[in-house]
């Protein structure tokens, strides 16, 4: 099995140099469960599935290795066999997600509001560069400085820097206890707890507040989610309602995300006002507000406005072209974006425009 | 660090002490963090490390100029440094080996040396230095601003206890300028003591314990300041006076290393010993005497919610003395309520003749103590030492007082 | 010892005079130094057997010098070494003899404390300390605590991603910074992060962490601070031989249990800590361990009782648990001071800071053990055991003639190790200079040259703190060759 990924992995290298020789480029492919994000898949499609598998896993050292084409739900069921898991509950939006993707994309669930994104669990991959060389950056170790972080530089690259082949991540014991409360209340008043909870050690691992409906998850050491829920006010929720209700926020499940109209991310200042958009489904302690519809270029002005930035996470081609999924970058900064995208893909032929238009 | 001596320094004495010192210190800089002259000024030759730097070259025989002279005069002496080293560093000793070198090779201009013949031969003297004060006091109102902010108002001291009959008898030191500026303050440590069972007294012609001159480097001058002081004690601490108060912890620093300092005198270096070691502040006599103390508090019977009060710790006693928390407890038990103050470890910018050699850096100290000191306002502002006192007072309205004249007021029912 | 640069750069054939008249327009004259009696003094930071003296030293107090700094050695092509206040223990903030050393150190003002979106924004050359102070007030702290945490900066914590005793479970800087602003050596403003949680396009500021002042030059640093549990208390548990200790590590965190910090002393280290702090250390053990728990008095008095009979049962032999605040910072204060109080007993060390996986701490200790015997050299350990991030502290001194050279190979020893054991050469204090041919031992020429790359996407004269963090890919080659058994161990960097 070793020796044919490591084959399957160098032949992989030949045709990335080969592509890159006749001037081709290649449209990265896990199992296409968060195709949707980004700019448009353009070229070959290249599946890279194959490359699948746990590669190490000791739940002493809190690490573990899966290659890239591993499903998601494989890698996350070994976990929880040792009691262990990925803290930042990754949305799988499908069966078939990938840890490549779960890394490419740098998507995070509820719980980033307490434990961290993505890349801040990420601690070393491997990658096939632009120019058909297998690198490897980082390690197997939670701390390590030598040479610039690059793994985590990978987080949410949208494959533009390389194709991850594989990645350690530091995971964590589950929590012990965990429970959701529910209580009324409007936005600002949300926004203003949220944030004053915030400010106090209370082990609240995940909020979400929707049309007058604030929902908040405790986790953590059996006394101190019992003495939180003493503390806060609202209902407690049965856990399996609770369990549902968090994997529809997690997997865009949940109402709210139903429909065709467009589907906007606004990542701000947790503190920041409410923003008069539209329906609006808020979580992350107020860091992290969906939008339906509403106008486009007022959303845009929304996020610079504050500190943070708007995404088109979900809409038509058409509106993706015309108003680009991410955020502009400033002058100096796409200068530098540019650059990188030369030092890793120089004949740009990983995922073109998936991440910005100009690369 | 690695040290290569210069020929001219490296075999004697004072050669190996300062190698020995160089060498404990490992650099890490943790003393730039907390020293007051570095925070202000951000410049590695302004703190501790670099200073140790600048004396490593000259002990090295690297040439020097005014230019260290300058780093090595903005030190305050305060020894902050000295607190926070994790390796031990002997900071204020090579210091001293280092200005001594300095002094020697690097020449002062005119006005520099009459400033420092003025702090060396006036300030010591009881008899030019209080007329001074008083003319100066008349003359205040002439004055330009920054000269008038230095002279001081008028105290008068409540009047020394009656002589009584106690068994116990210690000598306090009258001082230089504490008994022109401040005489409250020996008063009032004489009073409660009385109330404690024990007289205190001064004993005449001790005169400035040295530390101004030892400071300024008039290192003869400073030694024979000592010998007087000891001659003026000794007949005393001879004949049953069981040990030496101080009220200034300037001073108590200083007499506290008469054993050092006259080490090699062969005619002095033990009775100098003793006295040092019989040296006292007066927060740890009371402290070793606080069940009798407290009793009395409860009986002058003003034990209520008490005021609150900032404590400004002199250098000389929380950094030289290393006595740290000793007033604060007093305080407290005397029904006062200490408020923190951010930064306490940091020097007000008194040091000695500081406030006279560097008047920039001594007033930008001076008024972020203030401002600390102040920040939750309270009631009363005390501190521990006269010129730590005189030096905050020149920057603010609210008075500054030596925190023994507060144990005294509690004593006879004033709160 | 001092550097040699003499095979340096060409590229920086810098007319001094001409500098010195272009910078001394834009600053003022106490803010930059010029001669060798102001100079000596910045030719290193805390790792002094690296030392070089610098052209000259600015010290600007706000951007607007900075910039005009920058713009001026960008034109001039001279090269910038950043430095906060030096305290780091990997050379990287030693001089380069053309380089101006720009000192930020009086760049430390605290522009705003938020309570209410828990975050400060400060100047880069702020102390650690100072954040978590001014933020007292209002029950939060800044999580990251570098032992050197009362002297060392924010810039300097972003530049070497800095970790301290508490990251695994408050993580390191990256962790906690959410926004820095910046210069590119033009003079150019950016910015990375963003006052939300990321930023759109690539994560460049987890790419700014650690990369020691080899990218931009910081301004401004937006923290994020976190609620001060109300309740903390540690366990300290001596041990009778290091192997156990170790295993007593990898059970604590396998009974899924993660601690506040979790550190590791060896017999050495606490006799060296002992008599300064007065901790209160068992001068008997072999080892000890720090196991902190925190939270709600609940959480903690559940977590204590699961701590200590882990480690009841993983053979200690004697167990302590504090009492009090005051108890539980004593406890800790010998700790924090290890490094320098290790200077009381050796006038110089060399700090490691390897860092491997857990279950491999005794084997790293018995082996460190043997590479003493080898170098007749006394190795004190100090680990953050819970991260596996070593800091064995190699004695020596360097008046004696040969001390240094066997101290830099026995170091080196126990970091080639650290790669063989599956870990690093470095957790948290940087390549810097002092391991940058260890850089080679770790990553093969592709990944150094792609590091080359990404360096010249933000500076591509290569003007910013040159010669640290990577290296020449020559000197790569010439370093695997050396270790090929072809020639023996020498560091190529310090010249005698």
């Amino acid at each position: 099995m070793i020796d044919t990924l490591e084959t399957l992995t160098e032949n992989w290298a030949d045709r990335v140099a080969e592509t890159a020789d006749r001037g081709g480029t290649l449209a990265i492919r896990g199992g296409g469960s968060k195709a949707f994000y980004g700019g448009p898949e353009l070229g070959e499609p290249f599946d890279v599935r194959a490359n699948r598998g746990i590669v190490a896993y000791e739940p002493t050292e809190l690490v573990v290795t899966a290659r890239a084409g591993t499903l998601l739900n494989d890698l996350q069921a070994a976990l929880a066999e040792q009691g262990q898991f990925l803290p930042f509950e990754p949305p799988h939006f499908s069966d078939l997600a990938t840890v490549g993707g779960m890394l490419a994309t740098a998507l995070s669930g509820p719980r980033r509001q307490a434990v961290g994104a993505v890349r801040d669990f990420v601690l070393g991959v491997k990658v096939l560069t632009g120019t058909g060389e297998i690198l490897s950056f980082g390690g197997q170790v939670m701390k390590n400085v030598a040479g610039y972080d690059v793994s985590r530089l990978m987080a949410g690259s949208l494959g533009t820097l390389g194709l991850i082949l594989e990645v350690s991540l530091k995971v964590l014991p589950l929590p012990a206890a965990e429970k959701s409360l529910r209580l009324t209340m409007d936005e600002s008043g949300a926004l203003d707890r949220l944030n004053r909870w915030a400010g106090q050690p209370l082990p609240i691992s995940a909020s979400a507040w929707h049309d007058g409906v604030l929902t908040l998850r405790l986790s953590g050491a059996v006394a101190a989610v019992a003495a939180a829920q003493r503390t806060l006010p609202g209902d407690a929720l049965a856990d399996d309602e609770a369990t549902v209700f968090w994997s529809s926020i997690r997997e865009q499940t949940h109402a709210f995300f139903a429909g065709d109209a467009p589907l906007w991310r606004l990542s701000l200042p947790s503190a920041a006002a409410p923003q008069a958009l539209g329906a609006t489904l808020i979580e992350w302690g107020g860091a992290q507000r969906w939008w339906r519809g509403g106008d486009a270029q007022a959303i845009r002005a929304a996020g610079a406005v504050v500190g943070g930035h708007a995404t088109l996470f979900r809409a038509t081609d058409a509106m993706k072209a015309e108003y680009g999924v991410f955020q502009p970058l400033s002058g100096p900064l796409l200068r530098i974006h540019r650059k990188l995208k030369h030092a890793f893909d120089p004949r740009g032929v990983f995922n073109p425009g998936r991440l910005y238009p100009d690369f | 660090m690695e040290t290569h001596l210069a020929d001219f320094i490296k075999d004697t004495a004072e050669g190996r002490e300062a190698d020995a010192i160089l060498r404990a210190c490992v650099h890490c800089g943790f003393c730039n963090a907390t020293c007051p002259t570095f925070q202000l000024l951000g410049d590695e030759l302004d703190g501790p490390r670099g200073r140790i730097y600048l004396i490593k070259q000259l002990l090295e025989g690297r040439p020097v100029s005014e230019k260290t002279q300058c780093h090595l005069d903005r030190c305050l002496s305060c020894r902050s440094c000295e607190t926070t080293c994790p390796s031990g560093v002997n900071y204020y000793r090579l210091l001293v080996i280092g200005r001594g070198l300095v002094e020697q090779r690097v020449p002062r201009s005119l006005a520099a040396r009459a400033t420092r013949l003025l702090l060396t031969e006036a300030v010591p003297r009881r008899w030019i230095f209080a007329p001074s004060v008083r003319v100066g006091r008349l003359l205040r109102a002439c004055l330009p601003a920054k000269l008038a902010e230095k002279v001081p108002d008028i105290v008068t001291a409540k009047p020394w206890p009656r002589p009584a009959a106690h068994r116990r008898r210690m000598i306090v030191l009258a001082g230089c300028v504490q008994s022109t500026l401040t005489p409250n303050t020996n008063a009032a440590a004489a009073r409660v003591l009385d109330r404690l069972g024990i007289a205190l007294f001064e004993a005449p012609g001790a005169g400035c314990c040295g530390a101004m001159r030892h400071h300024l480097h008039a290192k003869a001058p400073a030694l024979d300041d000592i010998r007087r002081v000891i001659d003026a004690w000794w007949p005393h601490l001879e004949n049953g006076v069981e040990g030496v108060v101080m009220t200034a912890s300037g001073c108590g620093a200083h007499v506290r290393d008469y054993g050092v300092l006259l080490r090699h005198d062969p005619a002095y270096a033990e009775k100098a010993a003793r006295i040092a070691a019989m040296t006292r502040d007066v927060s740890e006599v009371l402290a070793s005497e606080q069940e009798a103390l407290s009793r009395l508090l409860r009986e002058s019977g003003t034990d209520r919610a008490g005021r609150r009060v900032a404590f400004h710790s002199p250098c000389t006693l929380q950094h030289w003395q290393q006595i740290r928390g000793v007033v604060e407890g007093l305080l407290a038990a005397a029904g006062y309520r200490i408020v923190p103050i951010a930064d306490a470890h940091l020097c007000c910018g008194s040091a000695g003749s500081y406030s006279i050699s560097q008047p920039l850096l001594a007033r930008q100290l001076r008024d972020n103590k203030l401002a600390a000191m102040t920040a939750s306002a309270p009631d009363v502002l005390v501190t521990a030492n006269v010129g730590c006192q005189t030096h905050l007072q020149s920057g603010g309205t609210t008075p500054v007082r030596h925190w023994i004249e507060l144990i005294d007021e509690r004593l006879n029912g004033v709160c | 010892m001092s550097l040699d640069f003499s095979t340096g750069d060409p590229r920086f054939a810098v007319d001094r005079p001409a500098l010195i008249a272009r910078l001394s327009v834009v600053l003022p004259a106490d803010a930059l130094l010029t001669v060798e009696e102001d100079l000596r003094p910045y030719e290193c930071d805390g790792l002094t057997a690296y030392r070089c003296l610098p052209s000259l030293v600015a010290l600007p107090e706000n951007e607007a010098q900075v910039r005009a700094i920058l713009r001026i050695c960008h034109e001039l092509r001279v090269p910038v070494v950043p430095r906060g206040t030096a305290t780091g223990l990997s050379g990287g903030a030693t001089p380069h003899p053309d380089a101006v050393v720009v000192s930020m150190a009086r760049l430390k003002k605290i522009l705003r404390v938020d309570p209410f979106s828990r975050t400060a924004v400060v100047q880069p050359g702020v102390r650690n300390l100072a954040v978590s102070e001014a933020a007292a007030p209002y029950g939060l702290y800044y999580a990251p605590d570098p032992s050197s945490q009362i002297a060392c900066t924010i810039g300097g914590n972003v530049a070497e991603n800095s970790g301290g005793v508490h990251c695994l479970k408050y993580g390191l800087t990256v962790h906690n910074v959410l926004r820095v602003r910046g210069l590119t050596i033009d003079g150019e403003s950016v910015e990375f992060g963003s006052a939300a949680l990321d930023a759109a396009g690539y994560d460049l500021l987890a790419l700014i962490n650690g990369s020691e002042g080899l990218l931009t030059l910081l301004t401004e640093v937006t923290v994020r601070l976190t609620p001060k549990p109300p309740l903390a208390q540690v366990v300290i548990a001596s041990f009778a031989d290091v192997r156990r200790a170790g295993e007593a590590v990898a059970r604590i965190i396998a009974a899924g249990i993660i601690p506040a910090g979790l550190e590791m002393m060896d017999k050495k280290a606490i006799h060296a800590v002992e008599p300064y702090v007065k901790a209160g250390y068992n001068l008997d053990a072999e080892a000890i361990l720090l196991c902190e728990s925190d939270g709600t008095p609940e959480e903690v008095a559940e977590e204590i009782v699961r701590v200590v009979e882990v480690l009841d049962n993983s053979g200690a032999s004697e167990i302590r648990v504090s009492q009090s605040e005051v108890e539980r910072l004593r406890f800790w204060a010998g700790r924090k001071a290890a490094f320098p109080a290790v200077g009381r007993v050796t006038p110089d060390y060399l700090c490691m800071d390897g860092t491997i996986p857990r279950k491999r701490l005794a084997d790293m200790l018995e082996a460190i053990e043997a590479l003493s015997r080898k170098y007749a050299l006394r190795c004190a350990n100090v680990f953050h055991a819970g991260d596996g991030n070593l800091h064995p502290l190699i004695m020596y001194d360097a008046n004696q003639a040969g001390e240094l050279e066997r101290a830099v190979a026995f170091g080196a020893e126990i970091l080639e190790l650290s790669v063989r054991f599956g870990g690093t050469i470095t957790g948290e204090h940087g390549v810097g200079l002092e391991k940058i041919d260890l850089m080679a031992e770790q990553f093969a020429s592709g990944e150094i040259a792609a590091f080359h790359r990404l360096k010249a996407a933000f500076d591509e004269d290569g003007l910013l703190n040159p010669g640290k963090g990577v290296p020449t890919l020559a000197r790569c080659r010439e370093y695997t060759l050396a270790r090929a058994g072809t020639a023996p161990v020498t560091f190529v960097a310090p010249k005698s």
